[in-house]
């Protein structure tokens, strides 16, 4: 069996759940005390990467780009994913970078792995104010096709292809989900939604296996963990940080809520013609959607 | 090969078949080994006059030295209970009796150890275990001679053979058509709390040391009238407080058992030994800003559990060597300066107060099948072994209360009827079935559920000796007159064997036994004890809202008819308070169910699927 090489960036985050919040006595977030962990959209790519880890024997690796308490975040993924590579990127360099900055970061970090990608995961977004084009533009800077809210997916290690299932949401329109082939390597974005399932007894035996693995290698993460400056990863300075960050954050402001722009028609159910009419407009409705 | 239900039973059939060098699988359908299972709970290691068993220790070589027991039972006190009157016999020569040892212990944290132990073994020969996994039914294609296990949540998959380890309600035997349900004739209904209670505490209170640990057991007045009993062991910082009745008996005069249980810890006796200081909240003024308000509750929830987490630290030897090793403290002293300063800051900053009560932290409830009365005389189906619970095999005679090691044993002998069968490639109900039934039979347990041992009964009555006859009353007066001389006692027990332990069994098991007699000796002989505070008992809703769930919105039980008579009793005998009647029907809300089995007699029941349900910290 041909072997399957899985990459999967993270994110530290501020953790958000219950008891970990510290608040100052005005009633504002106290970063300082609060407590940072590995986001949880990280975290379903890294279940996602595990996926491959159990199905194909895959070897995975992990990366990220912060400050030094970041590898936090790498342990917790690790402890997931059972990889047995970690990177972290960390440099003052870095600081202030917009997701242009990060992925170019990325790109050069996943290059320089030990081994060369098939796929890279990524989660949907961070909860603390990334506007997920990240996944996107290292896609695209790897040059990997790139295949967004992946619910499910499946690899044919021997044809080199894969196979997802991505949740499609429209606004105004049930959620539809699609199914895509690609060929090795892609970039995946996970989906909040994406469940891993084991169902046959070898599976959840190679499962157990993997995870308690993951559990003693998470243990001694250290030993996996390798730290990179700028200058050590090799990155073009102009094009990470500040200065390769064309994005300027001027103001954050709340979304209004839009008023309905939708108009509703009232349709007699018991005339056949009026039916008819809802039919049509579903058609047409539907064959404005790009399935393939 | 597989095994079905990771409690000790289906684990110790594990450990052996990989000791025995065959792969095997075992599917347990709580999200971790050890979250479903519930006992006392006493764990013995037994030595018999007569046949051999397998002890915890010889399957797990390294159980003395690393298994997470709670302490070794050194003192065994039986209790009856009239009021505030006690009379207290030490039954610690029964509890020794054909015993290596006894520990209390808590089944989550053990089951999980005996997992890692079992699966480090199986994982070897390819086996292993796999939780999160509700197996429901069972198929047997008669073309290939194929075993087909159906889960909810896997492909279905093939297997030789099968040990049907799934606990006191199993529905392997119910739906291959093994055996009926346990009636409530054949099963008791158990409940427990666990008590929080400091190490230190526990050592001084019961005069033991962190190693060594007490049991009391309770009969009288605080059975409410029901055939059974309370008890209360020791464990390293909690203790386990519990009571076991007849289930027939809750069926003709039903009492909720949780009441069962706040009658025991209103016990003077009993709430003395769970007392222990306990912050008191203070009333935060309803005038203040909402936010002020909210920083205040959790200002002061914080301080509580940091005090909680030093101050049962600080009375444990383990807790203060781990403070110590932290490098925070540098002495002991610092770490008492530290509470002092916390409950100094309690005090002052919030008002907090201190008093005297006690902590709950978990509630559970099970049946138990009674081995006398519900044993699997034909212990296997086809080429599925039953073993532990699932066969109905506790030992419960007087105080003697096994089930955990019962099991135990039954599982090595599942296990090692399994791998000659592999041998032979031979899992006909004649060969494996039968091989397995006849090392069950030959078990000196299955021979103890069958018969009374004249020497264990010498124990009670030499205990009993100093008991005025009268109180004994007319019906025991002559027995124990006979039973008091040596070799009159022979005679009669042998007389009483072939009379029959069933048509015995009715009269043993008595509320003479249980609640009149107790009564009269704590009235006629008993001590007054007195109880400085009454505990403040948390009402059945948030002993349920304290536990801990993963909710399925499917119901895995299904009233079958709302306005059976049986059914309505479960109003009152559901512990947890699932069931309720609306205009002359019952109705089940299935979400704090614990799966205790009480009301699987006239429901649809089965166990929730995998993962889901109650999940127990302690067990
Ligand atoms: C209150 C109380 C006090 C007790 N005191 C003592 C004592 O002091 N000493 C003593 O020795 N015994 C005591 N017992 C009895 C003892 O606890 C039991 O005999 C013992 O725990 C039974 O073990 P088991 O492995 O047979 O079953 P269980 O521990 O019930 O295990 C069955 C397992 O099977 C799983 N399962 C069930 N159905 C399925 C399915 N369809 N698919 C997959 N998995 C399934 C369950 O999740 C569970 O983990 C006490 C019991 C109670 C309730
Ligand atoms: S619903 Fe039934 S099984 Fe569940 S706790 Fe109540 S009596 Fe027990």
């Amino acid at each position: 069996m041909s072997h399957l090489n899985i990459a999967v960036i993270i994110k530290l985050e501020p953790d958000f759940s219950e008891g970990n919040v510290s608040y100052n006595p005005d009633g504002t977030l106290n970063r300082a005390e609060t407590k940072n962990t590995l986001g949880p959209h990280s975290a379903i790519a890294a279940h996602a990467a595990f996926f491959g880890r159990v199905m194909y024997d895959a070897k995975v690796s992990i990366a990220t780009m912060g400050p030094p308490i970041a590898d936090l975040a790498l342990q917790q993924a690790q402890q997931i994913s059972d990889a047995e590579e970690l990177h972290l990127y960390s440099d003052r360099l870095f600081a202030g970078a917009d997701t242009l900055g990060t992925a170019e970061v990325l790109r050069v970090g996943i290059e320089k792995m030990q081994e060369k990608m098939d796929i890279v995961f990524s989660g949907h977004r961070a909860s603390d104010g990334e506007t997920g084009q990240t996944g996107p533009q290292t896609a695209w800077k790897l040059g990997f096709t790139f295949l967004g809210n992946v619910i499910s997916y499946n690899v044919d290690v021997e044809t080199r292809m894969v196979r997802a299932k991505r949740l499609i949401s429209l606004q105004g329109l049930p959620n539809i989900i699609e199914e895509v082939e690609a060929p090795l390597p892609v970039f995946i974005s996970i989906d909040p939604t994406y469940k891993s399932s084991y169902n046959t007894v070898s599976q959840r035996l190679a499962f157990q296996k993997y995870k308690k693995e993951a559990i003693q290698l998470s243990d001694n993460f250290k030993d996996y963990l390798k730290i990179f400056n700028a200058k050590e990863l090799g990155v073009d300075e102009t094009l990470v940080g500040l200065p390769g960050s064309p994005t300027i954050v001027y103001k954050v402001e709340r979304v209004p809520k839009s008023t309905a722009t939708r108009q509703a028609e009232v349709i007699d159910g018991s005339d056949p013609e009026q039916i008819s009419k809802v039919v049509k407009k579903m058609k047409e409705a539907l064959s404005a959607m790009v399935i393939k | 090969m597989a095994i079905i239900g990771g409690g000790s039973a289906g684990l110790a059939a594990l450990k052996q078949l990989s000791h025995l060098g065959k792969q095997a699988i075992l599917l347990e359908a709580g999200s971790k080994v050890g979250s479903k299972n519930l006992s006392g709970g006493i764990l013995y290691s037994k030595k018999p006059k007569k046949g051999n068993v397998s002890n915890v220790e010889q399957l797990y070589e390294n159980f003395l030295d690393d298994a997470p027991i709670e302490r070794k039972i050194t003192k065994y006190i039986l209790h009856s209970t009239s009021q505030n009157k006690i009379y207290s016999m030490d039954l610690t020569t029964a509890h020794d009796y054909q015993a290596n040892f006894g520990c209390s212990v808590l089944l989550n944290k053990l089951n999980s150890w005996f997992a890692v132990q079992a699966e480090e073994a199986a994982k070897k020969l390819g086996g292993g275990i796999i939780p999160g996994v509700h197996v429901k039914s069972i198929n047997w294609n008669e073309q290939n001679d194929a075993t087909i296990i159906q889960t909810d949540e896997l492909d279905e998959f093939e297997v030789k053979a099968i040990i049907a380890a799934d606990g006191v309600n199993s529905e392997v035997a119910e739906t291959v058509g093994a055996r009926k349900k346990f009636t409530p004739e054949q099963l008791y209904q158990g409940v427990k709390v666990i008590v929080k209670l400091p190490e230190d505490i526990i050592n001084k209170r019961f005069g033991v040391s962190s190693d060594e640990g007490a049991a009391h057991l309770f009969a009288g007045d605080v059975t409410l009238n029901h055939i059974g009993g309370g008890f209360l062991y020791t464990n390293s910082d909690t203790l386990s407080v519990g009571a076991v009745y007849h289930f027939d008996s809750q069926i003709s005069n039903p009492t909720e058992p949780y009441n069962l249980i706040d009658v025991l810890l209103k016990n003077p006796l009993i709430s003395e030994f769970i007392k222990d200081d306990v912050p008191i909240k203070p009333k935060i003024d309803k005038n203040l800003p909402q936010e002020e308000q909210l920083r205040i509750r959790f200002a002061v929830a914080k301080l509580i559990k940091t005090w909680y987490e030093i101050r049962e630290a600080s009375l444990s030897s383990i807790g203060r060597d781990r403070l110590l090793k932290s490098g925070k403290y540098k002495t002991v002293e610092d770490i008492q300066k530290r509470l002092s300063a916390i409950q100094e800051q309690m005090t002052e900053k919030f008002g907090l107060t201190f008093g005297t009560d006690y902590l709950e932290d978990e509630y559970g409830a099970k049946l138990v099948p009674d081995g006398k009365r519900c044993r699997m005389r034909k212990p296997y189906f086809k080429n599925i072994l039953f073993v532990g619970d699932a066969a109905g095999r506790g030992v419960f005679v007087g105080p003697r209360i096994e089930g955990l090691n019962v099991g135990i044993d039954d599982g090595v002998r599942a296990a090692n009827a399994v791998a000659q069968a592999l041998d032979k490639n031979d899992f006909s109900e004649n060969s494996l079935g039968e091989n397995y039934s006849k090392s069950v039979d030959e078990s000196p347990f299955t021979t103890d559920m069958k018969e009374i041992d004249k020497d264990y009964l010498k124990i009670f009555l030499d205990a009993a000796k100093d008991v005025p006859k009268d109180i004994i009353g007319s019906r025991y007066g002559p027995i124990l007159k006979m039973m008091s001389s040596g070799t009159m006692r022979g005679i009669a027990v042998k007389f009483a064997n072939i009379l029959g332990y069933d048509k015995l069994l009715p009269m043993i098991e008595s509320e003479d036994t249980y609640v009149r007699v107790p009564i009269q000796l704590a009235e006629r002989l008993g001590e007054p004890v007195l109880s400085s505070y009454s505990p403040t008992i948390p009402s059945i809703a948030d002993r349920i809202a304290n536990l801990n769930y993963n909710d399925d919105h499917l119901s895995h039980i299904k009233v079958l008819n709302p306005t059976s008579e049986y059914i309505k009793k479960m109003v009152t005998l559901c512990p947890a308070k699932c069931y309720t009647e609306e205009s002359g029907k019952v109705i089940i809300q299935h979400e704090g169910c614990v799966d205790c089995g009480t009301c699987s007699q006239e429901t649809e029941w089965k166990h929730p699927r995998g993962e889901k349900g109650i999940h127990y910290k302690y067990g």
